[in-house]
């Protein structure tokens, strides 16, 4: 039988999200081809875990060893090199993530088995993969061929395939038993590390709410605290809230403070001078709240909001936590 | 310290320096920064001092060297004629040589070198502001009489490029045949010495050597008193450029150029640093100003010689420094003398003032406008 | 510490206006300006930084046309000793598994400690280069490296993680390290200063020098092959969301929905 694999990824005993974007992809593909969809589950202790998987996939292999427990392409490259020549599914789909960047490339090259990275989708044209990628920064994507081979492997970009719910599959669980039989000689996990709180590195977020004079007063502050803290982002700002001391100097965004690329940059009350917008133009994506509708801002932003602030940010933090907590 | 940086620095003229400390006693951004020229004078003149009790030399420390606006009035205010502002350039191109430049500050040079521009905008948008205007490009074979320089500020800023398009109303509304360079305008490199990248300066100097030949440009005016000194006096060729300033107030004199309507506004003015201080046209902008009926004109207390920076210059428009901005002073300071109007003759003013007016909430109280703006208006 | 680093000269295409050319797999690159993958940037960065603290010497080696000397002069004018480049008309439409080949091929009988490059290209976004080559030479590798601390042995990594979290690594020497931005200050190089690089080594090499086969590069020797290229739909810029609060709001939290980021 065909078969598809998804490589279940996780972090600290958490699922990441593009886990289940990668099976509801590969289940879609499963059904066009005949496939059987079958996830892949590394890791240590992780018994609890496969359970949930197998709502969403007809099998579930799990190899469980200690080595496993935090991601380490070494240890994982062997397993999934063993498994993948073993099983020869004709696809492997792992998460264009950090994770996945780390381990397909040397993956693909060890079993001499083609790759596409970084895909925003994937379909089968006669049983071989077609993909489409996206180059130039987004701004050209191209479709693309794999060239045949028995086994293919492909990488998906994360948070680009909705996951859609089903009726629990109760896929059966198989526990393999593990093929690392040495040490891992090359590479060593030794810690996660997180940033100290209050050490916020704003270039980092993914998530930046930036506030500008609009904001009027430090007691206003905790209006965009909130909404930060609604998405789960950074606090940044633009220069006059530093010069006021209400931000760290850390938190500007500017020619004189931080150039930043999150995936998402709320500017609130900034009206977008030149030297502020040099520093934020490149976000993936922009929404300016601003209530001068001349603010330059609005030339830099993707979506623009021309309100007052106050009116728009608490209603919008609302909204947020409301759908945070009807989706959890 | 290399023999190459030696020889260079053995070239600057320090050796007049009598540390009396008027250059660092008049600079606007001593106060809230560690600039300061006597000092750096000293530490030049240690550095290539025979003596062999030489303390450390600190330049490569100094960071506070790009803290300066250019705007020179150390050098005109020294009594021996030692111009530190020639100093600190020179000291900046031992930084520059070296890769020890603020980030921002080789960004804005990257972006000339490879867009011709500091903000690193696509050439092919440089003339987008002048796409529903009346104008006409310099084209090979045909002679540009007078060229209109634009400048990279009035090319690129939404803010500036009013004042380009009120310049192209003026000479439109006054029947005087120009051309502009369009795309191919590439910057004047004034910032890019001022910042002591002396190799991509010269690249520069050739490249709009090159252009003004090619098409033939008899005259040049131009927009920022930025651009006008670099061809005036930092090309090293002769080359006949005037700065709008000076062209419309010479259209006054000759009679071409009547201002009939009605600002009845109180009006003050800003001496650019690279109009005045740098190039001593003082009278000119004020006769346009004042051939305006009903402009109530009003001077600054601090004016012509003894103005004060907007800090826009020397690079400073992409280096920003904490502190109250100088732009913010002068902004309480025409407030004082009544002005509703703050009018200047140059991009970076405008765009400082721009922004001052807003950090000090004054957008009710003063507007700041480009001569070329109130020219456009009463015409 | 003897370090390698991989660069790539590509178009800089954040502000330009980008249009596909008559083949369809390609994009028109007369008015496009060139210059090193930013990735990479940081790549040289830390690899200069590294010989000014411990010594060594850092090679620089590209693949590419003529136009690709530029990239490398910059490099070398950075600090780095010597540059190569690898340029063949084979070597034309080779994607991130043919590349690593070539770049292999050149880089195996060179001795070193270290491997730097970017973590991807700003171009094609393969983030695979790096790897592939560290899996052919044999050698350990780790990707969107923010932090490397060298000890004798081995080096310390921190990775990038999503959501601001960092992994801490150990990775043996000699390695390959593919770097994420920020993890240094990228130093300007001033027009003298690549001036003056003119006179460091820069050697170029083709598909014989390599021992390569055509078949092994280019298309024929890559993983995958470019049907079509073509300008994705463009959503409207600075689209103005109207209505009340709630309405402007529920638009918001719909725009964030789609993009995975709520």
């Amino acid at each position: 039988m065909t078969e598809i694999l998804v490589l279940a990824e996780h972090r600290r005993g958490e699922f990441r999200d593009v886990t289940f974007e990668m099976l509801t992809k590969g289940r879609e593909l499963s059904q066009k081809i005949d496939a059987d969809l079958t996830a892949v589950l590394l890791g240590h202790n992780v018994k609890e875990f496969a359970k949930k998987l197998a709502d969403h996939a007809k099998k579930v292999l799990t190899v469980d060893d200690a080595r496993l427990e935090d991601f380490n392409a070494e240890a994982y490259q062997k397993v999934l090199s063993h498994l993948i020549s073993e099983r020869k599914p004709l696809l492997t789909l792992i998460g264009h993530t950090s994770f996945g960047v780390d381990l397909a490339p040397s993956l693909a090259t060890e079993l001499n088995v083609p790759l596409a990275t970084d895909c925003i989708n994937v379909d089968f044209e006669e049983k071989k993969p077609i993909v489409v990628r996206q180059v130039y920064g987004g701004k050209v994507n191209v479709k693309a061929s794999l060239h045949t081979s028995e086994s293919y492997i492909v990488t998906l970009r994360p948070a680009t395939f909705e996951v859609q719910e089903v009726e629990p599959l109760g896929g059966e669980i198989i526990e393999i038993p593990s093929p690392l039989k040495e040490d891992i000689p090359y590479k060593k996990f030794v810690e996660y590390y997180e940033p100290p709180a209050g050490e916020v590195d704003i270039t980092a977020a993914n998530i930046l709410v930036s506030v500008g004079r609009g904001i009027k007063d430090t007691e206003n502050m905790p209006i965009v605290e909130k909404l930060a803290g609604a998405l789960g982002g950074a606090l940044a700002c633009s220069r006059p809230i530093v010069d006021k001391g209400w931000l760290p100097s850390d938190r500007q965004v500017g020619t004189s403070g931080k150039t930043v690329k999150p995936k998402l940059y709320l500017a609130v009350g900034i009206s977008g001078a030149f030297q502020h917008v040099s520093g934020m133009k490149n976000s993936d994506l922009i929404i300016a709240i601003n209530k001068d509708s001349k603010a330059p801002i609005f030339r830099a932003a993707d979506y623009g909001v021309v309100e007052d602030l106050f009116k728009v940010v608490p209603t919008l933090t609302n909204k947020i936590l409301e759908e945070k907590k009807s989706s959890s | 310290m290399t023999n190459e940086e030696f020889a260079a620095i053995k070239k600057l003229n320090f050796n007049m320096c009598m540390q009396c400390g008027e250059c660092t006693g008049s600079c606007p951004i001593s106060p809230k920064s560690q600039l300061n020229p006597r000092r750096h004078m000293l530490e030049t003149a240690y550095l290539v001092s025979p003596l062999t009790m030489r303390p450390p030399l600190k330049i490569y420390e100094r960071n506070e060297i790009w803290d300066c606006t250019t705007c020179s009035t150390c050098s005109y205010l020294c009594p021996r004629e030692v111009k530190p502002l020639d100093i600190i350039i020179g000291l900046r191109g031992l930084l520059v040589e070296q890769g020890r430049i603020p980030s921002t500050l080789g960004d804005a040079l990257e972006g000339v070198y490879k867009y011709g521009n500091p903000w690193g905008l696509s050439r092919s948008k440089r003339s987008d502001w002048a796409q529903d205007l009346k104008v006409k490009y310099v084209s090979e074979g045909e002679k540009a009489d007078l060229l209109y320089f634009v400048g990279c500020a009035a090319s690129y800023d939404s803010r500036a490029q009013e004042v380009a398009r009120a310049i192209v109303k003026n000479f439109n509304a006054l029947d005087i045949d120009f051309s502009i360079l369009g795309n191919k305008e590439t910057c004047c490199g004034n910032e890019i010495y001022s910042l002591g990248e002396k190799g991509l300066f010269e690249e520069l100097v050739q490249k709009n050597l090159d252009l003004l030949d090619r098409y033939g440009v008899q005259k040049i005016v131009t927009t920022s008193p930025h651009c006008f000194h670099a061809f005036k006096n930092r090309y090293g060729r002769e080359l006949p450029v005037k700065h709008y300033t000076q062209y419309f107030a010479n259209l006054i004199d000759e009679g071409k150029l009547k201002l009939s309507g009605k600002i009845e506004k109180a009006v003050t003015y800003q001496d650019p640093c690279f109009l005045g201080k740098h190039n001593d046209i003082y009278d000119e902008p004020r006769k346009i100003i004042e051939s305006i009926p009903s402009v109530r004109f009003v001077e600054l207390s601090r004016s012509r010689k003894r103005s004060v920076c907007c800090e826009g210059g020397g690079g400073r428009m992409w280096h920003d420094i904490p502190g109250e901005r100088l732009a913010e002073g002068r902004i309480r300071e025409a407030l004082d003398v009544g002005a509703e109007i703050i009018v200047v003759a140059c991009p970076f003013c405008l765009l400082t003032f721009d922004d001052a007016i807003k950090t000090t909430g004054n957008e009710e109280k003063i507007q700041v406008k480009d001569i070329m703006e109130l020219v456009a208006e009463a015409l | 510490m003897d370090t390698i680093v991989c660069v790539k000269h590509v178009p800089e295409t954040a502000e330009a206006e980008i249009a596909v050319d008559s083949s369809g797999k390609g994009i028109k690159t007369e008015d496009l300006v060139f210059d090193i993958n930013e990735w990479d940037d940081y790549a040289i960065e830390e690899a200069v930084l590294m010989k000014e603290k411990l010594g060594g010497s850092v090679t620089v080696i590209t693949m590419g046309p003529e136009d690709a000397d530029k990239t490398l002069r910059k490099c070398l004018a950075k600090g780095a000793d010597k540059a190569i480049r690898l340029t063949d008309k084979a070597f034309e439409r080779s994607d991130a598994y043919a590349t690593a080949k070539i770049l292999h091929k050149a880089i195996k009988d060179l001795p070193f400690n270290l491997i730097l490059t970017g973590t991807q290209a700003s171009d094609d976004g393969y983030a695979q280069v790096g790897v592939i080559l560290a899996e052919l030479l044999g050698i350990p590798h780790a990707t969107m490296v923010k932090k490397i601390e060298s000890k004798e042995e081995f080096v310390r990594v921190n990775r990038e993680l999503e959501g601001g979290l960092e992994q801490v690594m150990e990775v043996k020497l000699p390695a390959m390290l593919a770097v994420q931005t920020g993890i240094n200050e990228p130093r300007y190089v001033s027009i003298m200063g690549i001036r003056k690089a003119r006179e460091k080594e820069l050697k170029v090499l083709g598909l014989g020098d390599l021992g390569l086969k055509e078949e092994e590069v280019g298309e024929s020797g890559s993983w995958i092959t470019m049907e079509e290229m073509f300008i994705p739909p463009v959503e409207k810029e600075a689209e103005i969301l109207t209505g009340g609060p709630d309405e402007i709001a529920a638009k918001i939290v719909e725009t964030l929905k789609a993009r995975g980021l709520v």
